[in-house]
């Protein structure tokens, strides 16, 4: 029987084969269970390929963002408020790959690993299968008219919870009267992209304020500093100028002026390396989670840069790109001494609100060097933008005007944050081929933050 | 951290859904129909159940592993007696042989010792020093009885007749590392638990399924859990054998008529009427194979009733579902290729000294040609690729020969490339394969439904009865597995198919103790049957495998291949000569 036992062998590589094509089987199952579960042949969810029923989407204060009754979907009653919330809820056909819909499809349809599509009564579960989301639906409608049909994005947080308040990108439209985009491509270039969370711009001037960090530490004597800025400078035969002639600048004035020139041989003073860190620790380079969405990377690679390269990278140019959001939560970490907070779009449960505020933070810069960056920026809105149309905002900000080549105009950046504990906001503002970042982008925060000011402090 | 918040997160979140639904059925109550709350509570209670039962039948089956009665003793000079533990015993210089003889004149293969009751027999293999006995040399084979002298080619032995038998020998000796694990478990206990899982299964269903079908549901499981209990008092009784082989072949029975009931309601008595049949067949079936001499002459038997039904298929065979593997006998219909697979295994086997002496399987290879070739022309290739692994496996346990079975795949391979390129039908299945969600609604109807069903059922189900897959033409054979996720959830499910595997797994632990290696080959055949028919239901049908309509073994929908399936687990059970222990737990009955 030795022979045979051996000989039978057979049996159990056979036996192995069957049970490891059960283990790929169940691999595959919790892997992918949620999308077959969603093929609109499902009797258990659809008929005639429409949802019998889904949970319910709200905002944060609780106004219906979209609800299915009777197998059709209704939307919020303000057009503003549905065509600034279309790119966080999802389209009708869910074109919009980080819209609600289609992250959380499976959690809106009623379906989990656990119970599968069951529903108790033929009803569904509304508590597991509703989601509260973290935008106010309101100032979402105020960004999206300040905007005014410039192509763009605006995003605002809370730097202390991590909550996002404000999402919007545009073009966009009304997800109750879908238009036909196909006739319109110039207008509705890109529509089905959320810019805030999956689009990467020429960051231009904002990016200074990781210059600035990277000086702040790294060189000691970067108060003493003066630079003579004639409107322009040459490295190594190349040239990086400013708009106009700043004269004699410090650090500050020359972060307050946005002085290419001076910011240029900041960045050549603080090398290749450390302007690396810097970029790295604000968030470029490494890919930000909202709730399992994944934004897009904003790049910077300058370990090779030639000096004049450098010099443009310092400077937010070369071939820097920046993504909104990312950008926001370094705001976030400078107004936030340091500690870069986790940006969410789903309303925690109270138990998770207990155990996430240790989990979540990080600390990207020392607070020394996020209180002195603050202080510049809020110099920057006194003594260049102009607090009096900021007044009561504690504004800190820094603007940015990123030239993109061709004809084109340059894309218009705004961003920062309220220094108000009752209102720890920060922000960002992106207009597309806007033209000046203070200019174009500035008003258009400046209508955001006062609607929330106005809506939480009631100032 | 993050993962542990999200699962915690997700925890709650049941925790609540399921404290909502609570609220949501006292605030609602007079929508709510009892049936709705039965629904609630028991599809929490068939995963636990299942993998209960499981759990709890593999176990004591693996407990002691191979058998331990000694047959008599080799006695050599110094008064050492060497242990004879099976009715077959090779002897001879070679590593694997059962009695190695470590001598420079003996040879590799010298001999083979078999028991037959009253006497033993000792067969020549065709070795260089001979054999004799008492001093009388043999020529192919001699009796032998205690007492007598045997030398190979010189090296004395003398035969000695076992002591008292001893039946609690099995329970106290050669336990192995599983042994502790199944101790207190005991077969009574196991029963309970089963037929409360059909009880419950059968009320889910009564409550869902139409009114005219409910009390059918009710009698049907009712009759076979009277069936159930009935043989296990009966065996329990007369058999000092381990039952969970059939607690586990009841349980996939109770899962079949659950299935059956939820699909086509109106073909529970037959089948109700197959498991009986199969149930009977299954112990007449161990009776006969229990003597060799009547193994062998059924043997030829039904290997020549096989003949018959093939031809008798092949002129009067009748087409459904594309392949004409039907025969239509006025009162009843049936599939005779599940008839033949039984007379297919028991032709492939063979005693050690048959095996050891000749080579030839010629007779075994003929036999296997007509079926495979019959069914292609019967165009049903799912059951050809069955019979062909049974080929090759019981080719190899008896011959042990790679190159044969390389050459053999090879040839199949081709084979098959021909048939794809031949046959549009065989072609589109293939087709198919691998991306059956860009053909949602033609050749991947029934993959993709099988997936959507089981992602619907998640873990614990939809319930019995609320499941839409029993629409789709041929679900309850083909995509037995899918019902099965989306009705009774994926544990439920994967139980199922591990139960199946394991009656295959327990087949292989059988042969090292088998008495002869008859036993030894008809299990090993019967194990690749329910491993190749498991894997081509359930793979074919969640697209890991192309499509074939080929049955799982117990589950699946049919009359034939449930009284098959039932035919074939005797030659497992016919394997299996340990005997349960006498020990206080044990002896109860339940």
């Amino acid at each position: 029987m030795k022979l045979l036992t051996r000989r039978a062998l057979v049996i159990m590589v056979l036996a192995l084969a069957v049970i490891s094509g059960l283990l790929i089987f169940t691999v595959r199952y919790l892997g992918e269970a949620s999308r077959w579960v969603q093929h609109s042949a499902n009797r258990h969810l659809y008929t005639n390929g429409q949802l019998k029923a889904a949970g319910t989407i709200y905002d944060r204060n609780g106004e219906v963002l979209m609800q299915t009754v009777d197998g059709t979907v209704h939307y919020h009653e303000n057009q503003a408020v549905r065509a600034a919330l279309m790119h966080a809820v999802g389209d009708p056909n869910g074109n919009v790959v980080t819209g609600a819909r289609v992250v959380w499809g499976k959690r809106l349809a009623g379906w989990n690993l656990l119970q599968g599509a069951y529903r108790f009564n033929q009803r569904l579960n509304h508590f597991s299968s509703d989601i509260k989301m973290t935008l106010d639906a309101e100032l979402c409608a105020v960004a999206y008219n300040a905007l005014n049909g410039r192509k763009g994005a605006v995003g605002v947080y809370n730097y202390k919870t991590g909550e996002i308040l404000c999402m919007v990108s545009t073009p966009t439209f009304d997800p109750r009267h879908p238009p036909d985009i196909d006739k319109e491509p110039e207008r509705y270039e890109g529509v089905y992209i959320n810019r805030f969370l999956s689009a990467a711009y020429t960051p231009g001037s904002v990016f200074k304020l990781v210059t600035a960090a990277a000086a702040i530490d790294n060189l000691e004597n970067i108060d003493s500093l003066v630079f003579q800025c004639s409107g322009r400078t040459v490295i190594d035969g190349e040239v990086v100028n400013c708009p106009t002639a700043h004269g004699k600048v410090g650090f500050e004035k020359a972060l307050a002026k946005s002085c290419n020139v001076a910011f240029a041989q900041i960045a050549l003073a603080v090398g290749a390396d450390a302007l690396q860190t810097y970029a790295d620790k604000a968030g470029f380079n490494s890919c930000l989670e909202v709730n399992g969405i994944k934004t897009r990377v904003g790049q910077v690679d300058v370990k090779d840069a030639r000096r004049p390269d450098l010099a443009w990278a310092g400077i937010g140019q070369y071939k820097n790109t920046a993504n909104p959001l990312n950008f926001m939560v370094y705001m976030g970490a400078i107004a936030n001494d340091g500690v870069r907070i986790e940006p969410k779009l789903i309303k925690d449960s109270l138990f998770l609100r207990l155990v996430r505020s240790a989990a979540s933070k990080e600390r990207v810069l020392s607070p020394e060097t996020a209180m002195r960056l603050g202080s510049m920026m809020r110099n920057n809105v006194i003594s260049s933008y102009g607090e009096g149309q900021y007044r009561g905002l504690e504004l800190c900000a820094k603007s940015g005007t990123a030239e993109v080549g061709g004809n084109r105009m340059p894309h218009a950046w705004f961003a920062g944050y309220m220094e108000r504990e009752d209102c720890p906001l920060a922000f960002v503002v992106v207009v597309e081929n806007g033209g000046g970042g203070s200019r174009v982008a500035g008003p258009v925060a400046q209508k955001v933050l006062q609607a929330a000011l106005n809506r939480y402090t009631g100032e | 951290m993050d993962a542990l918040f999200t699962s915690l997160q997700r925890l709650l979140d049941m925790t609540a859904a399921r404290w909502a639904n609570i609220t949501m059925f006292f605030s609602s109550l007079s929508t709510i129909g009892f049936a709705d709350i039965y629904t609630l509570f028991v599809r929490w209670v068939f995963p636990l159940l299942a993998v209960g039962i499981l759990v709890r039948c593999i176990l004591p089956l693996l407990r002691n592993q191979g058998y331990n009665r000694i047959w008599g003793y080799l006695e050599v000079p110094g008064n050492i007696k060497i242990p004879i533990r099976h009715w077959e015993n090779s002897l001879g210089r070679s590593k694997l042989s059962d009695i190695v003889v470590n001598l420079p004149f003996v040879s590799r293969n010298h001999a083979v010792l078999a028991y037959h009751r009253d006497y033993w027999t000792i067969t020549d293999l065709g070795s260089k020093g001979g054999v004799s006995i008492n001093g009388q040399k043999i020529e192919s084979n001699g009796e032998v009885h205690a007492g007598d002298t045997i030398s190979l080619g010189g090296a004395e032995f003398r035969l000695l007749a076992a002591e008292e038998v001893n039946d609690d020998f099995a329970a106290t000796q050669g336990r192995t590392r599983f042994s502790r694990l199944g101790e207190g478990i005991t077969p009574g206990k196991t029963l309970l638990l089963l037929i409360l899982f059909q009880v419950l299964g059968a009320f889910q269903l009564y409550y869902t399924m139409p009114e005219e079908t409910r009390l059918t549901i009710l009698l049907t499981v009712l009759v076979l859990i009277a069936v159930e209990c009935l043989y296990y008092i009966i065996a329990f009784h007369c058999s000092r054998k381990y039952l969970e082989l059939e607690l586990l072949a009841f349980f996939l029975c109770g899962l079949n008529l659950l299935v059956v009931a939820a699909d086509v309601p109106n073909q529970l008595l037959k089948q109700l009427i197959a498991i009986i049949m199969g149930l009977v067949i299954f112990v007449i079936l161990q009776l006969i194979i229990r003597d060799m001499e009547r193994a062998r002459k059924l043997k030829y038997i039904l290997a020549a009733g096989a003949l018959v039904l093939l031809a008798a298929n092949l002129v009067f065979g009748e087409v459904r579902f594309g392949g004409r593997n039907w025969i239509n006998l006025g009162l009843i219909t049936f599939q005779p290729m599940e008839f033949v697979k039984v007379a297919f295994v028991l032709a492939g086997t063979a005693t050690l000294d048959r095996l050891l002496t000749t080579r030839n399987i010629t007779a075994f290879i003929a036999f296997a040609g007509t079926c495979i070739g019959a069914l292609i022309i019967m165009r049903d290739l799912g059951t050809a690729v069955v019979f062909f692994g049974v080929f090759l496996v019981i080719a190899f346990m008896r011959s042990g020969d790679l190159r044969t079975i390389a050459y053999a795949l090879s040839a199949a391979v081709l084979g098959a490339l021909a048939a794809i390129t031949l046959m549009p039908y065989v072609a589109s299945r293939f087709e198919a394969w691998g991306n059956v969600w860009q053909f949602a609604n033609t050749i991947g109807y029934q993959q993709t439904r099988t997936m959507i069903a089981a992602a619907s059922g998640g873990l614990l189900g939809v319930g019995g009865g609320n499941g839409y897959l029993v629409n789709i033409p041929a679900a309850d054979t083909d995509l037995v597995f899918g019902i099965l996720c989306e009705e009774w959830g994926l544990i439920v499910a994967l139980a199922a198919v591990l139960m199946v595997v394991f009656f295959s797994l327990f087949a292989f632990f059988l042969v090292r103790g088998c008495k002869s290696a008859f036993y030894a080959i008809a299990a090993s055949g019967t194990a690749t049957i329910y491993l190749i028919q498991t894997a081509l239901n359930v793979f074919g049908s969640v697209d890991l495998l192309p499509l074939t309509g080929i049955t799982l073994p117990f589950v699946s929908n049919g009359g034939s291949s449930m009284v098959a399936s039932w035919a074939l687990l005797a030659f497992i059970k016919a394997a299996d000569s340990r005997s349960r222990a006498h020990t206080h737990e044990s002896g109860r009955l339940i």
